[in-house]
């Protein structure tokens, strides 16, 4: 996010007890790379020679996955969406000026502690929107999302245009296609295995419906609320669909929050106008 | 497969094996300097004839001349599978070959060219072919062009070549190709070091179009060893060329130009193709000779659009953000 000033589509909802963390396109855009990314995964172990030699083929609706030309064109149609939103994703945000997934400073050090918290040592340091391990996270996606579509853009190149490209050019895109297919297979893994955290389940509301519960945020993102709070987003600001929210201070003492928290807050509130 | 359109009194072929030996040959020994004819290197790819006005089946030989150089070359190179050959889970499914290395009258891992008999009449004539199959070196191979590990490859030159120290013997290159050509020898290879009953099941051979031999500016084994000159090799434009006349010339018929949106394999026939495909042994190993469709356009649009989503949503990122930031510009002017 911006330094200094929430995005436009972030706001408390204090009386419905909830906080605005991702705009409706945020969404589209996640579940839409999601999906696609999904099938993707799918179809391209389908390119492996798995279906019919695992029986996956003789599954209900499935008998498509052992014709690696049907599989394929799957495979192409779930990447048009990917590469496509990948690409808006990168130039959208980017010329906005939204930073808040990018790691910062000291990320790989606090993500650390972050960890070493899930096993009972120590206690979590206050949060900005997002976690230091999810911002390392995300740029870890970055990087294996990027390599799978220039390589996967090289090898399309390879079927449609120049079937003769060099020997170590194809080999080149097929490896590394290979290899950051794995990898995208290991970060969803870990992706979803973040869910089984007790103390990251308050978020998983948030990529369905765009909204956090307001005392969890409260609680353990007071870095972000404080952003919100500081930098309220006027009714101008909103997006037209959502116009209809209410924008409003918090207030300390109405949500139960730790005092070195509360205090924290306190010095960087400001009251409402 | 398509008809030749006229018939010619006389026809001299402009190119043919002996002709580009000869002109080989030839400006070598002249140490002229002159530019020999390059087969490795050609930048646009060769192209061979296999004309079945001249294949013979050599009469009075063990196997066909094509045959036994083929194996001679290649049949070595092979290896012996593992002893015992690990049994696939959950299948169980293994195929040996190496055994019955002795088979010549189909494709096996040990034999990548065979000579087919076809008797067949047509207008009246009864005659018998002899046909000689191998690969037909596709011009946009499905066979190379989704292998999931880049073990088959397009050369320049026109090869289609598997690496048999990355295949793992997955057999997807024989479910694309329409010609089913590569055949697989379990118990190879390098899937034995990961999780030989797990993932791989050996390797894939087929005819290489002897790569390296081009590569030395040598003509592929088959050909240098047919008696008849019934194969010839040589630049692809001159071949396609050459397989016209040929064809004028008998009024007869052609395959592999078109076939599987083009191959580097160009068979002449006195015959059309549809007789002799009946006239063939059909099964796994036994090419056939009826039009084959190239799947993989079926995903040429596709593949366009992939080509250009980067553009798109590169444009449509733009413009989103501009939008919301003009926006927000004119928030703040009107708060001014």
């Amino acid at each position: 996010m911006r330094e200094g000033r929430s995005k436009m589509s972030e706001r408390i909802l204090e009386d419905k007890g909830l906080v605005v963390r991702h705009s409706v396109l945020e969404l589209f855009e996640h579940w839409a790379i999601a999906l696609s990314g999904l099938i993707l995964i799918l179809t391209g172990l389908f390119q492996m020679p798995i279906a019919n030699r695992y029986y996956i083929n003789e599954l209900p609706g499935l008998a498509w996955s052992a014709d690696y030309i049907v599989s394929l064109k799957v495979h192409y149609g779930a990447s048009i969406v990917f590469v496509a939103m990948s690409f808006f994703h990168v130039f959208y945000h980017g010329i906005l000026g939204d930073r808040g997934m990018l790691p910062r400073k000291g990320d790989m050090k606090q993500s650390i502690e972050v960890v070493k918290t899930f096993f009972g040592k120590g206690e979590e340091p206050p949060f900005h929107k997002y976690l230091p391990e999810q911002r390392l996270a995300y740029l870890g996606m970055a990087v294996i999302i990027g390599g799978l579509i220039i390589s996967g853009l090289m090898k399309t190149y390879k079927n449609l245009i120049d079937p003769q490209m060099s020997e170590a050019l194809t080999l080149l895109a097929t490896w590394a296609h290979n290899i950051f297919f794995v990898l995208f297979i290991i970060a969803f893994i870990g992706h979803m295995a973040a869910i089984i955290l007790k103390p990251n389940r308050p978020m998983v509301r948030g990529i369905f419906t765009g909204r956090v519960r307001l005392d969890y945020a409260r609680r353990r993102h007071p870095l972000w609320i404080s952003e919100i709070v500081d930098h309220p987003v006027t009714a101008e600001d909103q997006p037209e669909s959502e116009a209809d929210t209410i924008v409003e201070t918090a207030d300390p003492e109405e949500h139960e929050i730790t005092e070195e928290e509360a205090s924290e807050d306190k010095e960087k509130e400001e009251p409402r106008q | 497969m398509q008809r030749s359109r006229t018939m010619s009194s006389r026809y001299v072929p402009k190119v043919s094996r002996r002709s580009f030996l000869a002109a080989s040959a030839g400006l070598a020994a002249s140490g002229l300097g002159l530019p020999r004819v390059s087969y490795g290197l050609q930048p646009r790819g060769l192209a061979s004839i296999i004309d079945l006005t001249l294949c013979d089946g050599c009469p009075g030989k063990d196997m066909p001349a094509c045959v036994a150089a083929c194996r001679n070359l290649y049949q070595k190179t092979v290896p012996d599978p593992v002893d015992p050959i690990p049994r696939l889970y959950p299948r169980g499914m293994i195929e040996d070959w190496s055994k019955k290395k002795q088979i010549y009258d189909r494709l096996t891992p040990y034999n990548f060219i065979f000579v087919e008999t076809a008797e067949v009449e047509y207008r009246g004539n009864k005659s018998t072919l002899f046909i000689p199959r191998r690969c037909m070196h596709c011009d946009n191979p499905a066979c190379a062009t989704i292998c999931p590990f880049a073990a088959n490859h397009k050369m320049k030159n026109g090869a289609v070549v598997i690496n048999d120290n990355l295949c793992v013997g997955g057999a997807k290159c024989r479910a694309v190709c329409p010609w089913a050509i590569p055949q697989r020898q379990s118990g190879v290879g390098v899937y034995l070091y990961v999780m030989p009953t797990l993932a791989g099941n050996g390797v894939m051979y087929k005819c290489n179009l002897c790569h390296d031999l081009l590569m030395e500016d040598k003509i592929p084994a088959c050909m240098d060893a047919c008696p008849a000159g019934a194969m010839v090799i040589g630049p692809r434009e001159e071949i396609l060329a050459d397989a016209r006349g040929r064809a004028e010339h008998i009024n007869g018929f052609i395959y592999g130009i078109g076939e599987n949106g083009g191959t580097s394999t160009i068979y002449i026939s006195p015959v059309p193709f549809d007789i002799i495909d009946k006239a063939i042994p059909q099964g796994p190993g036994l090419p056939h000779f009826k039009p084959a469709k190239r799947r993989m356009a079926e995903a040429s649009v596709l593949e366009t659009l992939v080509m250009g989503s980067p553009l798109v949503g590169i444009a449509a990122g733009v413009a989103g953000a501009f939008s919301i930031l003009s926006r927000r510009k004119g928030n703040e002017g009107g708060t001014e």
